[in-house]
């Protein structure tokens, strides 16, 4: 597996130039938009002493380099500074919002994949026949709305309309929860109660499936299409020329080869639903990172912006890493290859 | 002997856009019993497509309308259903692809490709048993290390191995029928020599029938009994294979004839027919017909 391991280190080692190159870009970028964020942070009525005071605290009459050198040199020491929002370090915040964005977008992603790579598979296996069409309308209806109106539509209709699913919020407020990994499926299990945790299941059906729509749409279609590519090979006639049962073919044997290609841009999806997250946290009112992180540049907070980026860039990384080693896992070539992909 | 296969007067034909075009014009052949028949002619000449019939592959497509007698063993397979018919594949009938490297899947190793195949035989075989099981399979064709070829992918392996392999996959099961479309057509002309070599061995002692399906003249004569040359869907020509060539009768046949590159060289062949000849009656040579 050392094939593996080096493709690891060497995807580690780039993902961090990118988020050095990340952090560089939003600093520069959040110091262009317009407006003083000492004045905003202060308020109206705040004097022209107490604002240039502040300026000076938070170093704003430095160069940007210089403000980027104590910027950096805090980071090391796991310090993103104070957000004048919140008025907490922005640590705090992040370690407070990021599992209920986290929670929400794995198991957005966990639908994506449980729904959308069987309906491929499925519209493969029928070419051309009554459920491929079917499954095209419903791919093609996922894929053409964004997130946020899927959001309106589903609430609308199985919250509102049809009262079946909560309209709001991560959990019922008379559950009490002690909070270990912030991720209230784990926690509620931990706690050993069950209750609590189908409350929680209920409450996150609804925003994670708004989440997960298109890229249910996306991924079916792409798995469809690489499938009936796959159901051309050789290989896929000569195991019918064999009798292996028509599932069987379409569940392993044109199923593997075809995932192979289609996971890449599956991975892209589910990284891009971290920033979709934030308009379906915003309707359901999901107390996560993303609304957290609209709140904080309307308002101009450096550091909260600064951290908030970071930390959604850095996920962003992590998901196309485990990606890019699933698809290590599957593709015998690339485990094989004694250089590893490029 | 008795027919292990009999194809009678089969009709193809595709559904277009345009309408019906037929593809195959009424084709009628027979194998016996462990006897190795080819079926020779051209590219598009219809040979892969006939093999696919009697595979039952090409009844799935909703475009494809197939009529005629297909008899194995006896046996109207016509009136077997889908999944009588697809029980008969891999057990009873077997084939082998033109390019061994691309007829195995590129994702599993080749150990689990052929259990899968031992498995339509004996669909309770536990792995271990199904790998003991093809490693003595992997020996009769000459592949000592068995080991590391079952737990090797098919792109670690060169084209004349995979060659090896699945000609062990295809008489695993003991079929009586084996159906060679273009064997070994994609590898280097010396290892394609050496497998069909191989081939014909393993099929000669375990008595399995085999159609035959080349465009090669010269691994013909070495390989089959009894020849039909097909010509735009029809079958022009049948009979012994020494006969067919000592004496070919029909237009075609000396045409496709004339097209053997020799050693001695000499440029593009004369063709001392007119290509209307190829459209003559099919000429039967003695001995040909059951």
């Amino acid at each position: 597996m050392s094939a593996v391991l080096r493709l690891l280190s060497r995807r580690l080692g780039i993902s961090l130039i990118v988020l050095v190159g990340v952090s560089m870009l939003i600093f520069g970028i959040a110091r262009v938009i317009p407006g003083d964020p000492a004045r905003i942070a202060l308020g109206p009525n705040a004097t022209e002493e107490q604002v240039a005071n502040l300026r000076e605290a938070l170093h704003l009459n430095d160069p940007v380099v210089v403000q980027y050198g104590y910027f950096v040199a805090d980071l090391l020491q796991g310090d993103l500074g104070v957000s004048l929002y919140t008025n907490r370090p922005v640590t705090l915040d992040i370690a407070q919002f990021l599992p209920a964005t986290l929670e929400l977008v794995l198991f957005a992603g966990v639908l994506m994949v449980g729904i959308g790579l069987p309906l491929g598979m499925w519209s493969a296996r029928y070419r051309g026949r009554w459920p491929d069409h079917l499954i095209r309308v419903v791919s093609l209806l996922g894929v053409s709305a964004p997130s946020f109106v899927w959001a309106v539509i589903l609430m609308l209709l199985f919250a509102f309309f049809l009262p079946i699913f909560p309209i709001a919020g991560r959990i019922t407020d008379s559950f009490e929860i002690t909070r270990v990994t912030g991720f209230l499926l784990v926690d509620t299990l931990l706690a050993g109660n069950g209750a609590a945790f189908a409350d929680v299941l209920w409450h996150i059906i609804l925003p994670a499936f708004a989440l997960a729509v298109s890229g249910i749409g996306q991924a079916a279609r792409l798995t469809r299409a690489n499938m009936v590519e796959t159901y051309d090979r050789p290989y896929v006639e000569m195991a019918q020329a064999y009798g292996f049962s028509a599932r069987r073919i379409a569940a392993k044997y044109a199923f593997k080869p075809s995932l192979i290609p289609s996971l890449t841009i599956i991975g892209l999806d589910f990284a891009a639903m971290l920033g979709n997250a934030f308009l379906v946290e915003a309707v359901f009112a999901w107390p996560g990172l993303s609304r957290y992180g609209v709140a904080v540049i309307l308002r101009k907070d450096l550091n909260a912006i600064i951290g908030t980026v970071l930390i959604i860039s850095a996920t962003f990384l992590i998901v196309n890493l485990i990606v890019d080693l699933l698809i290590a896992f599957l593709n015998p070539r690339i485990r094989h290859s004694e250089r590893g992909v490029s | 002997m008795s027919d292990v296969l009999e194809v009678r007067d089969l009709c193809l034909r595709f559904r277009g856009y345009s309408g019906m075009s037929e593809v195959l014009h009424g084709i009628s052949l027979n194998v016996r019993a462990g006897e190795r028949v080819a079926l020779v002619g051209e590219s598009g000449s219809g040979k892969s497509v006939t093999a696919r019939i009697v595979l039952g592959l090409l009844q799935e497509l909703p475009s494809a309308q197939v009529d005629g007698g297909l008899f194995f063993e006896g046996e109207d397979l016509n009136r077997l259903s889908r999944r009588q018919w697809q029980a008969l594949r891999g057990t009873s009938i077997s084939m082998i692809f033109q390019d061994p490297t691309s007829s195995l899947n590129p994702v599993f190793t080749i150990g689990t490709q052929f259990a899968e195949v031992l498995r339509r035989r004996d669909p309770k075989l536990s792995r271990e048993a199904a790998d003991e099981r093809a490693g003595t399979l992997l020996q009769s064709v000459s592949i000592h290390d068995h080991a590391r070829v079952l737990s090797a992918y098919p792109f670690q392996l060169s084209g004349g191995m995979n060659q090896r392999v699945v000609i062990a996959m295809a008489l695993a099961n003991h079929p009586s029928l084996l159906i060679a479309d273009e064997p070994g057509t994609a590898l280097d002309v010396t290892v394609q020599a050496q497998t069909l070599k191989l081939m014909h061995d393993l099929v000669e002692r375990s008595g399995t029938a085999v159609l035959f399906i080349s465009h090669n003249l010269g691994v013909v004569r070495e390989f089959a009994d009894r020849v039909f040359v097909i010509y735009r869907g029809r079958i022009v020509e049948q009979g012994p294979t020494p006969a067919i060539f000592e004496d070919p009768g029909h237009a075609y046949t000396r045409a496709l004839m004339a097209a053997v590159p020799r050693i001695t060289g000499g440029g593009l062949p004369e063709l001392n027919d007119s290509e209307s000849a190829f459209l003559d009656p099919m000429v039967v040579h003695e001995g040909g017909k059951a």
